[in-house]
């Protein structure tokens, strides 16, 4: 038996980007929050690239850009996501690709509902948590931890699968107190289940607010007391969207996805070096996009359809 | 007054005929053919269909224009509910979602897809993996399975590089047999498998056995055109019929909830071109 998560109850648990990217011990299991093209932690991923961090495994379900920079940069061992890609936006993740196919990261994919269930198993205490599902499938020979069992009331088969507990979780949301209660809006994806599943919660938010503008929010709250540690992040998630601040940013990701297909050295020079290694802090990070400008853009999405609409007509950078 | 259509209509109109009303169904990501063929069942045939979207996890969302991705607000808009993602996979492995919506890279005769990677043992390409798919192809009472990229290309060495393969290299979402040959059957899994199969060149269900079979070809293709992209000997219906395009108001509904023309980033740039002549029906019927 694993012993207990701990309760975090310190009253001010606001750090910088930087430190909240020096708790993430190297050769970690990481959860990555958010999904696909929305509120993955981007800031934080940029400052663990910078901080050098490796060996690290990610665990998910469905994920783009954020798993593609980390396999890009350097730090990962292992990947356990059950989707990584660009959909039919851009196409299949080239840096992804790169690190799986050489070997440099073990391909080791799961399925989404697979996931839930070895996180639930964590969030209750339990070993493991059985599934009908998967079985007849090559996950079976891909993951050979998972049990078969018969099961003692119905005679019938059932996959076990065991608990998943993320020694990391790393999360993007839109507000949060310095207690650490986190306000979600729009889809949580898995992010809820990763936070009570995992050792330690980092978080960055769009805006540090105080637990009464927290109380009277739209949204889904993670309790305090799962979170580790917090930091303001304005835009931290870009170029993926955190609705209502800002959405998906398509000519950067276009930008982005075009260096990763050249090649990984490439991809060194004209993305990494520019964007993670050549922006010593989330702010010049953010003059480096553009400043003011993009971010006016990319709020623009609430000026009614048409102005949503225009952020998603062309891949050029505006 | 539109008089024709694209292929990427006339495929999202196929895909909607599979859709029962009163079902509830789901979608992944990347699959914005079955996003609209989903919004126009709800809004022609299938009222009732209980519509959860794929990666927002909303419930009956009326999106404002489809998103080129599909975790985006955009899509979430009106949504009555939001499942959390462990709920809708608690729905279909508890045996009551009606129908998903799976694809591949590779999808072999008994309706299994790879999502994974190429090659075996040793992967030569690795694939962006099949999120929720290995779970779903087995819990989902009903599977609707599709690819625009049914059409075989030539590889550098001039070899043809099949979509529809005699096996997969790598069984991401089960069909009706495994990989050993065992049939589905045998596991006792919640859902009974791929029911149809759509492509850019035409239809197919699946015969007792769980053996892909050809009952539909589109007006501009031939059963010669079917056979020579396909990996295997294919089994064909007594009589092979031919796909019905979409009334004009269902032309018309796909091209207002798709102003982008998202869905036509998953066709192939050879059938952007292909255009069907409308005809005048009654309404779309199941």
């Amino acid at each position: 038996m694993t012993s207990p998560r701990e309760i975090r109850t310190e009253p001010d648990k606001r750090r910088t980007l930087d430190e909240l990217a020096s708790m993430v011990p190297d050769g970690a299991v990481v959860a990555v929050g958010g999904g696909l093209s929305s509120r993955e932690p981007m800031a934080l991923l940029r400052a663990l690239l910078r901080r050098g961090a490796t060996g690290l495994t990610v665990v998910g379900s469905a994920h783009g850009i954020d798993v593609d920079l980390l396999c890009a940069g350097g730090a990962l061992a292992r990947s356990a996501e059950s989707y990584v890609g660009f959909e039919q936006d851009f196409g299949l993740a080239p840096n992804y690709r790169r690190a799986l196919e050489s070997g440099a990261v073990e391909a080791a994919d799961s399925c989404c509902y697979t996931l839930v269930q070895q996180l639930r198993a964590a969030i209750q205490g339990l070993p493991f948590m059985p599934i009908r599902s998967v079985r007849g499938t090559g996950f079976m020979t891909l993951h050979p931890e998972y049990r078969l069992m018969t099961c003692p009331f119905t005679g019938e088969e059932l996959l076990l699968v065991p608990a998943l507990e993320p020694d990391v979780a790393l999360i993007h949301a839109q507000y949060g107190d310095e207690k650490g209660n986190l306000v979600i809006q729009g889809p949580p994806v898995a992010d809820l289940l990763f936070a009570r599943a995992s050792k330690l919660v980092l978080a960055t938010v769009e805006k540090i607010v105080t637990t009464q503008d927290v109380q009277g929010m739209p949204g889904a709250v993670l309790p305090y007391f799962y979170v580790a540690a917090i930091c303001e992040a304005p835009m931290g998630a870009h170029p993926t969207a955190c609705y209502p601040f800002y959405g998906y940013d398509r000519p950067h990701t276009a930008l982005y996805h075009a260096a990763a297909r050249a090649g990984a050295e490439s991809f060194k020079s004209t993305y990494l070096d520019v964007f993670v290694h050549g922006a010593a802090s989330h702010d010049a990070y953010l003059a480096r996009i553009g400043g003011e400008a993009t971010r006016a853009r990319l709020a623009s999405w609430a000026n009614g359809d048409d102005a949503w609409m225009n952020l998603y007509r062309d891949e050029a950078p505006a | 007054m539109i008089a024709s259509c694209t292929l990427g209509e006339m495929m999202i109109a196929a895909l909607t005929r599979t859709i029962q009303d009163g079902e509830l169904v789901f979608h992944g990501f990347g699959s914005p053919l079955v996003q609209l063929a989903m919004h126009v069942a709800k809004r022609t045939h299938a009222p009732r269909m209980g519509l959860v979207a794929g990666a927002t996890y909303g419930v009956d969302p009326a999106p404002r224009f489809l998103t080129p991705t599909s975790n985006d607000w955009a899509m979430d808009q009106g949504a009555a509910a939001s499942l959390g993602i462990e709920e809708l996979f608690d729905l279909a492995a508890a045996g009551r979602l009606g129908r998903m919506f799976l694809s591949g890279l590779q999808i072999d005769r008994w309706g299994n897809c790879n999502v994974t990677a190429l090659g075996a043992p040793h992967m030569a390409m690795k694939l962006p993996g099949g999120g929720g798919g290995g779970n779903l192809s087995c819990d989902a009472q009903r599977v609707t399975l599709w690819t625009p990229a049914h059409r075989a290309e030539i590889d550098a060495k001039g070899r043809r590089r099949f979509r529809l393969v005699e096996a997969c290299d790598f069984i991401t979402n089960l069909g009706h047999r495994d990989a050993a040959g065992r049939p589905r059957k045998a596991y006792g899994h919640r859902g009974r498998g791929p029911q149809f199969l759509i492509t850019e060149l035409g239809l197919f269900d699946y015969e007792a056995d769980g053996h892909m079979r050809l009952v539909a070809l589109y007006p501009d293709t031939t059963i010669e055109d079917a056979q020579e992209n396909t990996g295997f000997a294919l089994r064909m219906a007594d009589r092979v019929g031919v796909i019905a395009p979409p009334t004009r108001s269902v032309v018309d509904l796909i091209r207002k909830l798709d102003p982008l023309r998202v869905h036509e980033k998953e066709i192939r740039p050879l059938d952007l071109k292909r255009r069907f002549d409308l005809v005048e029906q009654r309404e779309e019927r199941a």
